[in-house]
């Protein structure tokens, strides 16, 4: 059983996202204690759809599924560019607040938090799909 | 939803979703505050990237007029995130208990 939902490109759509994850969390049984993640790392990917993919109407859709002990989310963009979320420059969280700027963590995050992360991306269909994974077991990582 | 405001011990009191919708009203309510100000974040449910931006921003205001903002009743999750962005570096972080 999986659960998924399309939602139209604009941050206005974010809490019908974050219903999406509310329902599909008790509707599969999933650990709701993984709910924050899971709603960081899709806010962090369908924010860059939006902010920085290309201007389309084609909606972006996620799809949702239980594993065992965790989750597996998919995010499929059409009519896309190709934008790999897990090659994202490196962010050296070290600095002093008087060098840090607003902005770039997100995939930064994205990486610390799950357990794994893969992209693929169709020239033919022009479509890009990221798909990530995250357990209750692998909850050490977000609790290192 | 998010919600921000005084608290009656002149703490600011945020509660709800710092999310990237959300972050503008946060914002605005952050760029009016000044000095030392402890940000009661004890019902702060959620925290994005964006959300982090608008602390970032406030704290690097603050600072260069000899303030701060220090983030008070950090849930454990939120702690991870701070941690993760390096914020436990440029913030005073006081867990909740």
């Amino acid at each position: 059983m999986s659960a998924s939902r399309a939602f139209r490109r604009d941050v206005a759509a974010m809490d019908e996202l974050f219903a999406f994850t509310s329902d599909a969390f008790g509707a599969e049984g999933i650990d709701q204690g993984l709910r924050p993640i899971v709603d960081l790392v899709l806010e962090e990917l369908f924010t860059n759809v939006v902010k920085y993919g290309r201007k389309s109407e084609a909606a972006v859709r996620v799809e949702l599924s239980r594993t065992p002990g965790g989750v597996e989310v998919t995010v499929i963009e059409d009519d896309a560019e190709r934008f790999d979320p897990t090659a994202g420059p490196a962010v050296d969280t070290t600095k002093p607040l008087e060098s840090r700027k607003p902005g770039g963590l997100g995939l930064h995050l994205i990486g610390k938090l799950v357990d794994s992360i893969e992209y693929r991306y169709v020239e033919a269909s022009r479509q890009g799909r990221t798909t990530f994974r995250k357990s209750a077991r692998g909850a050490g990582k977000d609790g290192e | 939803m998010l919600a921000i405001d005084f608290g009656a011990d002149g703490s600011v009191v945020i509660s709800g979703r710092l999310d990237a919708a959300q972050c503008q009203l946060a914002q605005s309510f952050l760029d009016r505050v000044e000095g030392p100000v402890t940000l009661d974040c004890s019902r702060l449910e959620y925290i994005s990237s964006a959300g982090l931006g608008v602390l970032l921003k406030t704290q690097k205001r603050l600072s260069a007029s000899h303030g701060k903002l220090r983030l008070a009743g950090v849930s454990r999750h939120l702690c991870d995130i701070f941690r993760y962005s390096g914020f436990d570096q440029i913030f005073e972080i006081e867990a909740a208990e």
